[in-house]
């Protein structure tokens, strides 16, 4: 199944009057692959996964997974056709079926004494073998989670689809789940889509993140490149903190306070943003150049520590220093730009 | 009944220790509704043997038994499958005329069971309009659908609440792991709302184990039946006694089957937030089909009966006296609603504190409702006559002469067997009133400077008040249509629109039972739509609140 594609082409779902909840949205995943779908809450990221798994219908737009419609103008493969498996926020488990019994559910060719042998493995794959007879409620939910991804990837579906699978779990626990889960979701070989809105996480879990606001899929791409070059302010904000700078191309170069980087393909004139990630900021004591700004705070935030600055004209920035720096509130510091944490986006 | 149940696991999360705990009242609740059952016990153990048992075992009893049997299985059967499948097509499926049905399918529990044997039986008899192309509905088998037809909103509204309020996700997780429409109900929804339906069958089964008038009029004596014969024509309390054990037996019997049920079904809402399900739109051809289906059982519980019940009431002479008898009825139905409710509340409230003594007595309180009314005459009969020996030998030694009769039964008695069996109904809804209280709230408020009763009266009244108001109208609608507790215990001349119909019916004067049947149909109505309402204006609300 390697290289084959889900591809969902401008799909529209929408529940009442008003905006729709996903907004001619197009995203495509290959077999082998986790791409994430990454965007704060209501953004619609769990409509559309729920228009891939046909558990809602499109209003526009068509789902296709290897040449085949599974959600078009006409056409609405019912959910339990179209081979998807789920990982559902609250993980959905049978309260009424143990462990093993919740695994096994969605097979269904072979003897019933093969399904449970094969429900066995998969439980014993995310090491829940001795939990087997537990019923749900008897697990912890790191234990739940575990579950239920053996559950869906139990029938063996050509695509996984994941609905905030660490949502409900502490920090440490989520960490750790993490890597089980895309350590399996590879090995299964399926096309997966994690849904998040946690950007830490899309970039750890993800080959490809897709970035959706209010409905629309603002920007795709591998996490290195989104986060260096994202298209607008609000994709930048998705997947971290930024600086947006608003000025106009001068001798295609756009200036910023702390310095001028350049724009290519950008005429003279134009208004331009130039939005920088904190590391984009450099802070250096020593020298005579670059803008000049007061620390007016210094927050520790774990190996590095976030420093608020003022520069000249009022303006509040944020950068961040490795926590052995001695700068503290009060310091006057020279700033100046990396063009490398920096780019150019219409206004 | 229905509505005690559901939001049992909601106030469980929520009791507090501390505040007010009227412990006394918890216990006093109890001993009202356990006094009669022991009685009950007591008397079967101790009272004199007549030959009557040893007589019937061979003749009646058997009967008694088989058609019980008979009445049940048909009831639990049928209402089973009307209560889940009308409950699951208004919980997920969006179709024109569904926020009426929501209330509407619950208004058949204002027609007394005997009131649609008798509309049903003159309809399908052989002079009656239907007779001939129906089987006419007498027997055991048509008093088993009798039964289901205007007791099924109990697991009507049992399932409702559990469908609406399932996630969800668990019907998707079966659709994804490659069940069609069908197989994810009977996979996935219907097991998860088992405990609820269950619960709404003991209801069930236990209501049609107790009544006495549809059984009579449809020539199927169950053990109820026996009671009353035991009582009324052998003048023996002790063998009705003796048959009232045989039955509340079978009731325990069931009661524990369902409270087992239940303990599994809070262990399995523990797991997982909820999404509520979002409703499925059908086609015209669907939604056409489903408004269909959904007013079949309110045709045949309530719709037919009634309109038939009207037709006879229109065409027969009117008996004498009704007019008292509608006032003694509303009467007893308004004092014991009135005194339920605040029983209920008190109950709820100990029920709060978690002491052990405290929820003992409020859950032996709770057991009342699986004692049919005619054991609990019965017994309440056995614990006046004590009391009236006792006193009448107190009394001869002071004075030399006996107590003239103050406890022969009587309004008293009526009101206290009606509180032992229906008191439960109203511990349910003022729990669940109670649930909504927080113990921060409790908190929050104390620490402003509220004493225990203030809270009380400041905080809890306001959040409670229709709580206990729907539990008043709940025992209300109940002692309205109850009959053989009634017919045992009333005093002489007076009569009840319960007694009024049984007793023309009984005379073969359906024509003259029909008007004082209907009256108390449509006396029950209002209440039961204002119940039916409430009940599903505040599950949209638990509805919107989680979305």
């Amino acid at each position: 199944m390697k290289g084959d594609l889900l591809e969902v082409c401008d799909a529209v779902v929408s529940f009442a009057e008003g905006r729709p909840a996903v907004d001619r949205a197009s995203l495509s995943l290959t077999c082998g692959r986790v791409t994430a779908l990454l965007g704060p809450s209501g953004s619609g990221k769990s409509s559309l996964l729920r228009a891939i798994a046909g558990l809602e219908r499109l209003e526009a737009g068509t789902v296709r997974f290897a040449g085949k419609t599974w959600s078009g103008d006409t056409v609405h493969l019912d959910p339990e056709a179209r081979r998807c498996g789920v990982v559902f926020q609250d993980y959905a488990l049978f309260p009424h079926l143990t462990a093993l019994d919740n695994v096994a559910f969605g097979l269904r060719s072979g003897s019933s004494a093969k399904r449970r042998e094969l429900a066995r493995d998969r439980l014993a794959s995310v090491e829940l073998a001795h939990k087997a007879k537990s019923y749900p409620h008897e697990l912890s939910g790191g234990e739940q989670q575990r579950v239920a991804l053996a559950r869906a990837l139990a029938p063996s579906p050509d695509v996984m689809l994941l609905d905030e699978p660490f949502s409900g779990l502490d920090r440490r626990l989520r960490a750790e789940l993490r890597e089980a889960t895309t350590h399996a979701l590879r090995e299964a070989e399926t096309a997966a889509l994690i849904v998040t809105h946690d950007a830490e996480e899309a970039m750890a879990v993800a080959d490809q993140i897709a970035l959706m606001n209010k409905g629309v899929i603002v920007q795709t791409g591998a996490p290195d490149r989104l986060y260096l070059s994202p298209v607008s302010e609000t994709a930048a904000r998705l997947l971290g903190d930024v600086e947006a700078f608003i000025t106009r191309v001068e001798s295609g170069r756009a200036s910023t306070p702390l310095g001028a980087l350049a724009a290519p393909r950008r005429d003279d004139g134009e208004q331009v943003k130039v939005l920088l990630r904190p590391e984009g900021i450099v802070i250096d004591r020593a020298s005579a150049d670059g803008a000049l700004a007061q620390v007016t705070m210094r927050q520790a935030a774990g190996g590095s520590a976030r420093l608020s600055l003022r520069l000249e004209n009022g303006r509040e920035v944020s950068a961040r220093v490795p926590v052995t720096d001695t700068i503290r509130a009060g310091d006057a510091v020279r700033l100046r730009l990396d063009e490398r944490f920096a780019v150019v986006v219409t206004a | 009944m229905a509505v005690s149940d559901i939001h049992d696991d909601a106030a469980e999360a929520s009791r507090s220790r501390g505040g007010f705990a009227p412990l006394w009242g918890a216990v006093f609740v109890a001993l009202i509704c356990a006094a009669p059952l022991i009685a009950v016990a007591i008397v079967a153990v101790t009272g004199p043997w007549t030959d009557y048992f040893g007589h019937i075992a061979g003749t009646r009893l058997p009967v008694w038994l088989a058609n019980t049997a008979i009445v049940g299985v048909i009831a639990v059967a049928a209402a089973g499958s009307i209560g889940s499948a009308s409950a699951w097509t208004v919980a997920r499926y969006a179709f024109p005329g569904r926020r009426a049905f929501e209330w509407l399918l619950a208004l058949p529990l204002a027609m007394p069971a005997y009131a649609a044997a008798y509309g049903w039986y003159d309809l399908t008899q052989s002079t009656g309009p239907l007779g001939g192309l129906v089987p006419v509905v007498r027997g055991p088998v048509g008093a088993g659908f009798i039964f289901a037809f205007t007791l099924y909103p109990y697991v009507y509204l049992l399932a409702r609440e559990a469908f609406a309020s399932q996630s969800s996700e668990a019907y998707d997780a079966a659709r994804t792991l490659g069940c069609g429409p069908i197989e994810a109900f009977q996979r996935a929804a219907l097991p998860m709302a088992r405990p609820a339906i269950a619960a709404g069958l003991a209801l069930v089964v236990m209501e049609s184990l107790a009544d006495f008038g549809a059984v009579v009029h449809l020539g199927a004596p169950t053990l109820s039946v026996g009671i009353i014969r035991a009582w009324a024509g052998e003048g023996s309390v002790a063998d009705a006694a003796r048959l009232a054990l045989v039955l509340v037996s079978l009731a325990f019997l069931i009661f524990f089957i369902e409270r087992f049920q239940r303990r599994r079904a809070r262990q399995a809402a523990a797991s997982g937030r909820k999404r509520p399900p979002r409703r499925v739109q059908l086609s015209p051809v669907r939604s056409a089909l489903a408004i269909g289906l959904l007013s079949l059982p309110l045709m045949a519980g309530l719709i037919i009966p009634m309109g038939r019940l009207g037709w006879l009431a229109t065409h027969s002479a009117v008996g004498r006296d009704l007019g008292a008898a509608l006032w003694h009825s509303v009467q007893l139905a308004a004092i014991s609603g009135g005194v339920a409710a605040i029983l209920g509340v008190i109950a709820a409230y100990a029920l709060r504190t978690r002491r052990l003594p405290a929820v003992l007595a409020a859950r032996l309180a709770g057991l009342g409702y699986a004692v049919p009314g005619a054991v609990a005459a019965v017994g309440v009969l056995a614990l006046f006559g004590w009391t009236q020996d006792g006193m009448d030998a107190v009394w001869t030694r002071l004075f030399g002469m006996p107590l003239p009769v103050l406890l022969s039964g009587g309004i008293l008695g009526l009101i206290f067997a009606y509180q032992s069996r229906f008191a439960a109904a109203a511990i349910g809804p003022a729990e669940s009133a109670l649930a909504r209280i927080t113990p921060t709230l409790d908190g929050a408020a104390r620490t402003l400077g509220a004493g225990p009763v203030e809270v009380a009266i400041r905080v809890h009244w306001p959040l409670i008040r229709s709580g206990a108001l729907l539990a008043g109208l709940l025992v209300f609608v109940e002692v309205l249509k109850e009959l053989p507790a009634t017919m045992i215990l009333r005093p002489f001349n007076f009569d009840t629109l319960a007694v009024t119909a049984h007793n023309y019916a009984s005379d073969e004067r359906l024509g003259m039972a029909a008007l004082p049947a209907l009256l108390i149909a449509l006396a029950a109505l209002g209440p039961m739509i204002w119940i039916a309402r409430q009940m599903t204006r505040s599950e949209r609300l638990v509805r919107k609140e989680a979305e």
